[in-house]
């Protein structure tokens, strides 16, 4: 294990040793890789304590990889410690803001530089969910205050929507969770028919999901998606904490002419698909959103499904998505 | 499925509905002001221009078209209309949905029941027993997805359903009140004991996660069942309420069962929910000793512990494979967490296992395993079994361990003093300029100087401080250089030295504030001096 171990890290080792020899400290303790987590405000916002430890855990169960379960917890980007561990996490929504100084952006510049790679969770935010953080939205485009704080970072760069046949979508897992999440009994299956198509064809079609990155010197070094750490966590018997629901387009033969003209009070937001084209989502405050106009002029209406069964599959596919980023990680 | 219930609960809801029509042509028409139209529709961010949408509906005609769609022949149309009707949650709207609950098509039903969860979901909770009771009839219902949702909807339900109160009879004409108790209706509890056995594992998962909430109890042989049942997160849940049940026949013997289990989580369950049963109920201490022999090493050790915490001496073979478990983990997760904090139920033997893991290759456990095994050991009374500590590579092992030590120490010897000097650690030299206070005067004498030119600040001030307080010959020429040294942090353990020393140390004191009035020390020396009835 532990050769495996070093074979995986040495390439790390490598591209930073090249670049600047001095800067790389390396860790003797090469028994586990340690994954950084910066935590602003001495962790006082933080949403989903259980999530990357869980992670991690499972990622050396099933993997056969040495992560250390417990996540090296920084205040700073100017920590020292930042340049002794490849890969550094950060969940957007417990940022208390996007303020970094001016030596916190030249860190972070030269980790990424040198071959450190960083996990943006919920650098991708739909408008409409406001400071709601508790909602996942594939949308393609980071948001607004990522892409001000890379705009200084790396001026030349930006992101890109990760395509969906990325190699960091099947880097360990391939595939949706299989049967053996959806198995109840002989024929039947825990989701219901019309939410399992939908999450097949249009949600998370190949186990894929809405990804931006942005490459240094070639390399991927950042990605950006939409809150997945609600989809980890999980408790000492292994059961899923905390419980996620779906939000699942439907529609109905006469809902193009009866959305449109449905009585409605609230806002409307515009918002980036896959294709660069944009859904309309209709809101009303303090609600989950009502209902989406489509490019193509469908109108389809947004319906919420929750139980163990629902919450289940979707951690499944968080896990296995957060799985394949980390490795990933490491890997490259 | 016993289909009496069922008809009786057809019988009651076809009483309600009548009551509902009722309530629905007296009720006043619903005064929801019109919708502002045009542009309070137009996007917040709509930055593309989008044309205005059409003229909208009021809320009163949508809900009358839903209406009438709710009627129609075409399933479709009523399918859509109960999924538009969750959008409004209003009690009209829900009274609408509630009505269609009867529906003939198990898609409409569906469609229906998530809307209404949709409606509880946004605060719009119903709490009349009849229509709640309506809802929750549909426990009953052939389609699982429909008894899925209801099953899952029964906490919101619970307030309505469990109305106490007082009902008012005509019995040969003469009125009658009669109080009417908070518990289900005997058709509906009748109800609720089938759907424990129910052919699909989410409603028996969600029935028996809020039986206590719907003041139901579950029979024995029932519980048994369900402690045997295929689906593992049936079994987690009824572990989860097993306590209550603990004591009657079988259940024990179940779950001895379930200690054998295939699935980790189920396994992991017993083993906590044992560990808990195991304090009112002693023979719930087999299942405990059962995991003993589990094959994975984590949830044998955390039954070791347990066992232990209930007071049983455990073997050598238990205490290695506890020590085992420890030495295999990565680093300490919550699971890990749990049982390294229960070493100290072992009392004595936790000492071997603390000492084993401060080889540990997790810096963080290596830290806290230093710091139990030396307080456990009483180790500071005894250098070599700390000073290997102050050479490990993590700092937390170096803080933790200084943090033991520090003040504990009564005496230092000079080769171990020479250790810490040399250390290429500054917290490490920090330390040995402290135990400058605990070694032999010669040895401070032979050795300070290298500390005094350290390349960290905070060392070569520990020094001084350490030097003023031993009175090491030479001290106080020491103390008069360093107050010129270009550290502040220096020149004030220089200044405290001198003023320690009334004789010589104030004088020179004076001297050096005369002689350099512009020094950064001297504006607080002058105060310190003059705090003391001299004037400089």
């Amino acid at each position: 294990m532990k050769n495996f171990l070093c074979l995986l890290l040495c390439p790390l080792c490598v591209a930073f040793a090249e670049n600047e020899p001095v800067e790389w400290i390396s860790s003797s303790d090469l028994a586990s890789v340690r994954v950084m987590q910066l935590r602003r405000d001495g962790g006082s916002r933080i949403r989903y304590p259980d999530a990357l430890p869980s992670l991690l855990e499972l990622m050396n169960e099933q993997a056969r990889v040495a992560f250390d379960p417990d996540p090296l917890f920084i205040e700073s980007l100017i920590d020292e410690r930042l340049f002794e561990n490849p890969i550094l996490y950060i969940n957007c929504d417990e940022l208390p803001n996007f303020d970094f100084s001016v030596e916190e952006n030249g860190a972070l510049r030269r980790y990424l530089t040198l071959g450190g790679f960083l996990y943006l969770d919920a650098g991708i935010k739909a408008s409409f969910l406001g400071n709601d953080s508790g909602h996942s939205y594939a949308a393609w485009e980071e948001r607004e205050e990522v892409k001000n704080w890379f705009a200084q970072l790396f001026p030349e760069n930006f992101f890109s929507p990760l395509p969906r046949n990325h190699e960091i979508f099947r880097t360990f897992y391939k595939g949706l969770p299989d049967n053996e999440f959806l198995r109840l009994e002989k024929d039947q299956k825990r989701l219901p028919d019309t939410v399992l198509t939908f999450v097949e064809q249009e949600k998370w079609p190949q186990a894929t999901y809405s990804f931006v990155g942005m490459k240094v010197n070639g390399r991927l070094a950042c990605v950006a998606s939409p809150i997945c750490a609600m989809g980890w966590g999980r408790d000492e018997f292994g059961a899923w904490v905390p419980p996620i629901s779906f939000r699942i387009r439907e529609s109905a033969e006469d809902f193009d002419e009866t959305l449109r003209l449905a009585s409605f009070e609230g806002k409307t937001y515009e918002v980036t698909r896959e294709d660069g084209l944009k859904d309309v989502i209709y809101t009303i405050p303090g609600k989950r959103p009502l209902w989406v106009r489509e490019p193509t002029g469908r109108w389809r209406i947004f319906k919420y499904y929750s139980g163990e069964e629902i919450s289940d599959y979707a951690h499944s596919f968080y896990a296995r998505l957060g799985m394949n980023v980390f490795l990933y990680a490491l890997l490259n | 499925m016993d289909l009496a219930p069922e008809r009786r609960i057809k019988m009651k809801t076809s009483q309600i509905l009548f009551s509902l029509s009722l309530f629905w042509i007296v009720s006043p028409s619903w005064s929801q002001m019109p919708v502002p139209l045009s542009d309070s529709f137009q996007a917040e961010n709509n930055k593309s221009g989008l044309p205005k949408p059409p003229h909208r509906s009021t809320i009163d005609k949508t809900l009358e078209a839903a209406s009438q769609k709710l009627r129609s022949k075409v399933e479709s149309d009523r399918v859509g209309a109960a999924k538009l009707l969750g959008k409004y949650t209003i009690r009209n709207s829900s009274l609408l949905l509630i009505g269609s609950l009867n529906d003939s098509s198990s898609l409409v039903r569906r469609a229906v029941l998530v809307s209404l969860v949709e409606h509880y979901n946004s605060g719009q909770i119903i709490y009349e027993p009849a229509l709640v009771e309506k809802i929750y009839s549909r426990l009953g219902d052939p389609d699982v997805e429909v008894r899925r949702e209801v099953s899952a909807l029964i906490p919101r339900l619970v307030p309505g359903l469990l109305q106490s109160g007082m009902e008012k009879f005509e019995i040969n004409g003469r009125i009658v009140y009669r109080s009417r108790p908070g518990k289900l209706r005997p058709d509906l509890e009748e109800l609720t004991q089938a759907a424990f056995l129910d052919p699909d594992s989410v409603v028996r998962q969600n029935l028996l996660r809020n039986h206590f909430s719907l003041r139901v109890q579950i029979p024995p042989a029932t519980m048994v069942k369900l402690l045997q049942d295929q689906d593992s997160r049936v079994l987690l849940v009824a572990l989860d309420q097993v306590r209550i049940y603990a004591r009657f026949p079988g259940i024990n013997n179940a779950v001895e069962q379930l200690a054998k289990h295939e699935v980790f989580g189920v396994r992991a369950k017993v083993a906590q929910t044992a560990g808990n049963l195991s304090r009112s109920y002693p023979d719930y201490r087999d299942v405990l000793r059962v995991f003993l022999k589990d094959k994975d090493t984590g949830l044998a050790a955390q039954s070791a512990i347990e066992l232990a915490r209930l007071g049983e001496r455990l073997s050598a073979e238990n205490i290695n494979m506890i020590l085992d478990y420890l030495l295999s983990v990565q680093g300490l997760d919550d699971f890990s967490q749990k049982i390294f904090d229960g070493l100290s139920a072992l009392g004595s033997d936790a000492t071997k296992i603390y000492g084993a893991l401060t080889e540990h290759p997790s810096g963080r456990l290596r830290a806290i395993a230093w710091q139990r095994f030396l307080i456990q050991s009483r180790g500071w009374l005894d250098a070599t079994s700390w000073m290997p500590a102050l050479t490990d590579r993590n700092p937390e092992v170096r803080e933790l361990v200084l943090a033991t030590v520090r003040g504990r120490i009564s005496k230092i010897e000079e080769g171990e003093l020479g250790i810490l000097i040399d250390s290429k650690y500054p917290e490490v030299r920090v330390f040995a300029a402290e135990s400058f206070l605990l070694a032999d005067i010669k040895v401070v004498e032979s050795r300070y100087m290298d500390l005094l030119i350290d390349e960290d600040g905070l060392v070569r001030s520990v020094t001084l401080r350490s030097l003023a307080k031993r009175r090491v010959p030479g001290w106080m020429k020491v103390h008069i250089l360093s107050l010129l040294d270009s550290n502040y942090a220096i020149q004030r353990a220089a200044m405290d030295g001198l003023l320690s020393d009334a004789k010589v140390g104030v004088p020179a004191l004076l001297d050096f504030v005369r002689a350099h009035p512009t020094v950064a020390i001297s504006s607080l020396a002058r105060q310190e001096l003059e705090r003391l009835g001299f004037r400089p």
